[in-house]
């Protein structure tokens, strides 16, 4: 595309987008620039993000104690290690079963297929996610599955429709010859899926995994409330929000609060970086064929 | 009739598959989400606070939300405040962004990289580092309104200052992934159109609005759709931010609701009959919405 402009114009465009980046970063590079900083120098304020004696004390801090600010056997290394391990999980769980199910309801043909694939695509754009937390929860009580397995659960079942969305168009484009020739080597339904269907689909399934890593990792509510009574289940997120309300006795420890943001916020960030392309991939297929 | 025979049995082994294959997700479907929707819609019609028996109340939990809830009612006002006030700024800006970053400009992956960023970030932390922001005290936007001669603002003490500052986080999280998607769409827009706008002598911003915005149509359509959902539906942003503060005149649709289930520290008394009733009002208003919407924009592509 030609791009006509002045030079005046040119420069103001480019004053504009860098404008725009200054104002988006800020709030990152300000999070970043306190999580150095002792708390007396950030109480002092001023407008300088960038510490006059970088220490990464806080962060030797808010490894070592627990989500309201004390010394406990439960710690931030222990709410990192359930992130990890719940988004993994959850990551596991919705690519293998979208898979399976997208599978199932694109080339399968077995009696209340249509039916099936009605409720899941009216129930799905029906649940708001906030409003039916509550009988969620009562269930998960019930079932005992108040644990990161639980939670792992929980967030593949009610992780929307778009995903099964996208891998079932994925899998309209893969030939169906591939499918007949393994049935004819004398595949069964489900070995052409493990076989063929599965490794053929890993771009869409990479996607899917990146999407369902995010939402897991980034994810509040849903942690908050099911893990509530487990203080040794406490996500990252979740551990960072309570550190803030808890935050009523004396002054705030905002240092502090700032090193557990960076951890919960890093890992993320730098994931995108790495992967830029496949993020950009998924969100704009999610739009184009959602 | 033998092969006839061979293929019934390999159709009946693959729909026993079939079924095994897909129980993983209908069973957490029925768990998690069909049930619970059943148990609102059954609830909206009982009387039950946790405790206790649940007593059948019929149309009345309703007849409170419409007669005797104002405070739901400011909540659902406040939502749409912020849907349409962020709105206004943040699509726009997308669509600019989108537009001049679709054109030949060196550096376009990284200013669409650095524009995407925040939308990686949990939005329940994107609250916490907005009040940290914003704080009275010593938070660095006061700081720099001090810098520039202003005095001090106190950001969470009124409504309108607490909504802005909603607003403001809002649409720093979420201004990157719409110029994403209206990216997307610029893209699929023919090359060529431009170029014979530009060898007629069309301006820039002339471009964009016979070209981009007209060819835009339905990615415009779809993503300002999902943006007013999305929007409506906000729900830990507030929570983190100013969970409601002052008195409510933050307080948007869903925690409003979420405090009728979850309680609010003790603040509010919890009462599932009636926010059964909510949820299914607020699922109302969303689908009114939603209709009144794809009409207007029906309207809009026959002006086209």
């Amino acid at each position: 595309m030609n791009f006509r402009m002045s030079l005046r114009g040119k420069i103001f465009l480019y004053i504009f987008l860098v404008l725009i980046a200054i104002i988006t970063l800020t709030p990152l590079i300000y999070t970043a620039g306190a999580s150095l900083k002792t708390n007396k120098e950030i109480a002092l304020g001023g407008i300088n993000p960038f510490p006059a004696k970088p220490t990464f004390d806080n962060f030797k801090q808010v490894w070592g104690m627990d989500s309201i600010g004390g010394k406990s056997s439960v710690n931030y290394a222990d709410y990192t290690r359930n992130s990890v391990l719940v988004s993994l999980l959850t990551v596991v769980l919705v690519v293998v079963f979208t898979s399976m199910s997208a599978y199932c309801f694109q080339r399968g043909n077995f009696p209340g297929r249509d039916l099936l694939y009605w409720i899941f695509m009216g129930t799905m754009f029906v649940a708001a996610g906030t409003v039916t937390m509550y009988p969620v929860l009562q269930t998960t009580t019930k079932l005992k599955l108040n644990n990161l397995i639980g939670l792992a659960i929980v967030q593949f079942a009610t992780a929307g429709a778009s995903n099964l969305f996208l891998t079932m168009g994925y899998l309209k484009t893969i030939s169906k010859d591939m499918d007949d020739a393994a049935v004819i080597d004398g595949c069964s339904f489900f070995s052409v899926w493990w076989r063929i269907i599965l490794p053929l689909s890993r771009p869409i399934l990479a996607t899917i995994a990146l999407m369902s890593f995010r939402a897991s990792w980034n994810n509040y509510l849903l942690p908050n409330l099911m893990l509530a009574g487990t203080p040794k289940f406490t996500t990252l997120v979740v551990a960072v929000v309570q550190l803030q309300s808890s935050g009523g006795s004396g002054a705030t420890q905002y240092n502090l609060m700032m090193a557990g943001t960076m951890l919960a916020v890093m890992p993320m960030l730098i994931l995108f970086l790495v992967m830029n392309k496949q993020f950009v991939a998924g969100i704009t297929e999610g739009a184009v064929k959602g | 009739m033998a092969k006839k025979a061979k293929e019934k049995k390999l159709g009946a082994v693959a729909t026993v598959q079939s079924y095994f294959m897909i129980s993983g997700s209908v069973a957490g479907l029925i768990v998690f989400v069909v049930i619970p929707l059943i148990w609102i819609l059954r609830f909206c019609m009982y009387k039950y606070r946790g405790y206790g028996a649940m007593k059948f109340v019929g149309w009345d939990n309703f007849i409170r939300v419409f007669m005797r809830s104002p405070k739901y009612w400011l909540a659902v006002k406040n939502t749409f405040v912020f849907a349409i006030g962020k709105l206004a700024v943040e699509i726009p800006l997308a669509l600019i962004l989108a537009f001049l970053l679709t054109r030949n400009i060196k550096g376009q992956n990284s200013f669409r990289t650095i524009y995407f960023m925040p939308s990686m970030v949990s939005v329940a932390v994107i609250g916490v580092v907005f009040s940290f922001m914003f704080n009275t005290t010593h938070g660095v936007i006061n700081e720099f309104i001090k810098v520039m001669g202003g005095s001090n603002v106190k950001w969470f003490a009124d409504g309108f200052h607490a909504m802005l500052v909603i607003m403001i986080a809002s649409i720093w999280q979420n201004f990157g992934i719409n110029m994403l998607f209206f990216m997307t769409g610029i893209q699929s827009i023919s090359p060529e159109m431009y170029e014979a706008a530009a060898i007629d002598g069309a301006s820039n911003s002339r471009q964009f609005f016979t070209i981009t915005i007209p060819l835009l149509g339905p990615v415009l359509q779809m993503v300002l759709m999902n943006a007013v959902l999305g929007s409506l539906k906000v729900t830990d942003l507030v929570l983190t931010l100013t969970n409601g503060k002052p008195s409510g005149k933050t307080e948007v649709m869903m925690t409003y609701i979420y405090k009728t289930f979850f309680g609010d520290g003790g603040v509010k008394a919890k009462d599932y009959g009636y926010g059964s009733a909510l949820t299914v009002i607020t699922a109302i208003i969303l689908t009114i919405v939603t209709l009144i919407y794809l009409r207007a924009t029906k309207k809009s592509s026959d002006i086209y």
